[in-house]
């Protein structure tokens, strides 16, 4: 009768352990856990209305590079370059040509009689045969770190995101000015550049505009440096621009109308000259979580040209028909 | 013959005993030197693993959390709109609380000059939330990142906090290089 009850104890004791034990295994997975308190949940800001999503992905072209780092178009030519090559590829996709590069590239711009590769801290200019035609290292410094390149004509802006600065050069190679976007009122600031997201271009009227990121601007200078005009919009809202260093890269679409691509909430938007948002291009969902900021290109039928560095292709977007 | 035989016996227990005297006293001392001279183990977590889901703050078994917000000076931006101190959708770039991602607002907000400034954290009213993190990493530099501090740790033998990580970003590490600061530790080294 003892060993009975002895028994029956155990048995409860036995039931109670593995209950207690497969409650505790439940409540320690992380999917089971009840909500955090102190989370900080941003996907809201990743959410974007499907109605200002303006364009869709039509084709992506994949790289065979280990590095994409930049971007062009000029004709129907991309010149990507990217590890220690400028691949030039047709619209379609088809690898016409490849120049190899002495150091790795940071920026790239092309002419129709010329490509300019910006390293770190230099530009490389080639024929558009691939044949090198002359090293710039003169009028860039041990802190440089060029990021970007634009070609109006016979003048050549180069942004320099170590240096703060902007510098104009011409074909031959001098440099003729550079300047830091001070002004002397309290509306704006020099250039301010957390990061190596310091992006310049040139529209289809041949105004120079420069990506103030720190300040979430864009800003259009004459060609000896002096402020014109520019539009900011800082807000973590679609609208807007957010963070340390937005918009990170800008182009432009044929009829004038901003394109540009953001890190950290990595999305691409169209944006009037006026700074009116007109529409997304691509959410942040079509990104990788904490990616960066695509550069981006446009051709003379307004497609886009993103490049993808995290994907290591080049993604396709076109308007939607309407 | 049988002498030689009683003798040898004895032999093999004398030094039989004599070896294990010099074997334990070999062991002991080899876990002293290696006591002195090896390295222990600490938790601490890996920044570039940790996705910032505030775990930290509620599991750990100190109150507060020995977890706490560290910054990376080098990488920050001195931006005046910071991702990790204001909140979405705040009133003005100021220092008032309602501006404030931090429950406890633990981060100092200081002007430098024109029109950068630098954001410092007071360790004592951090509690390891991870929101400033998760702000900075996704609209910043993700200068701000989380560390376990060992002057708080009680080093658990199994870390509560490590048991419900959900990115698995704490394991243990050697004493010697107990924190995984950004900059110096790079993705690249994390391997």
């Amino acid at each position: 009768m003892k060993n009975k009850w002895i028994l029956i104890f155990l048995l409860l004791l036995a039931v109670v352990i593995v209950g207690v034990m497969v409650a505790d295994f439940k409540s320690t997975r992380p999917d089971q856990i009840a909500s955090n308190p102190f989370e900080y949940n941003v996907d809201q800001y990743k959410a974007v209305d499907s109605a200002l999503v303006l364009y869709t992905e039509t084709r992506n072209l994949q790289l065979s590079m280990q590095e994409p780092a930049a971007i062009a178009l000029a004709g129907d030519r991309l010149f990507v370059a990217g590890d220690q090559w400028v691949q030039v590829i047709g619209l379609q996709g088809k690898l016409i040509s490849e120049i190899s590069l002495p150091e790795k590239p940071h920026a790239v711009a092309a002419t129709p009689d010329r490509l300019l590769v910006a390293t770190k801290a230099s530009v490389l200019v080639y024929d558009p045969a691939g044949k090198l035609l002359a090293t710039w290292k003169e009028g860039f410094s041990e802190s440089s770190v060029l990021t970007s390149v634009a070609v109006a004509g016979d003048n050549i802006f180069i942004a320099d995101a170590g240096q703060r600065k902007v510098y104009r050069f011409n074909p031959s190679g001098e440099k003729i000015l550079e300047f830091e976007g001070k002004v002397n009122d309290e509306v704006l600031h020099g250039f301010i550049v957390p990061s190596p997201c310091f992006d310049v271009a040139i529209n289809a009227d041949g105004d120079l505009w420069v990506a103030n990121p720190g300040k979430h601007a864009l800003e259009n200078y004459t060609f000896d440096g002096n402020l014109r005009g520019y539009w900011n919009k800082s807000s973590m809202e679609v609208e807007g621009f957010s963070g340390c260093c937005n918009p990170a890269q800008f182009t432009f679409l044929p009829d004038g109308n901003f394109i540009t691509s953001e890190k950290g909430l990595v999305r691409i938007k169209e944006y009037k000259p006026s700074g009116e948002l007109v529409g997304v291009v691509a959410p942040p969902a079509k990104f990788q979580d904490d990616g960066h900021a695509p550069e981006v290109v446009a051709d003379a039928e307004s497609r886009i040209y993103a490049l993808d560095f995290d994907r290591k292709m080049i993604r396709v977007f076109e308007k939607k028909e309407r | 013959m049988d002498n030689d035989k009683v003798k040898s016996r004895r032999e093999f227990l004398q030094s039989g005993v004599r070896l294990s005297l010099a074997l334990a006293l070999g062991g002991i001392g080899g876990l002293a030197v290696s006591r002195l001279t090896g390295d222990d183990y600490v938790w601490q977590i890996d920044p570039f693993k940790c996705t910032q889901c505030g775990r930290c703050a509620t599991e750990c078994v100190m109150s507060p959390s020995a977890v706490k917000c560290i910054h990376a000076y080098d990488l920050c931006g001195y931006c005046d709109l910071c991702g990790g101190y204001f909140k979405p959708g705040y009133n003005a770039l100021s220092t008032a609380g309602e501006n404030q991602l931090c429950p406890t607002a633990a981060i100092e907000r200081k002007f430098i000059e024109e029109p950068y400034f630098e954001y410092v954290i007071n360790e004592e009213l951090c509690i390891g939330c991870a929101k400033c993190v998760k702000g900075c990493t996704s609209f910043g530099n993700g200068s701000l990142h989380l560390q376990i501090v060992h002057s708080l740790c009680v080093n658990c033998n199994e870390c509560s906090i490590a048991r419900v990580c959900p990115s698995e970003a704490i394991s243990r590490v050697k004493a010697s290089q107990a924190y995984r600061i950004k900059g110096g530790f790079t993705q690249e080294s994390a391997g």
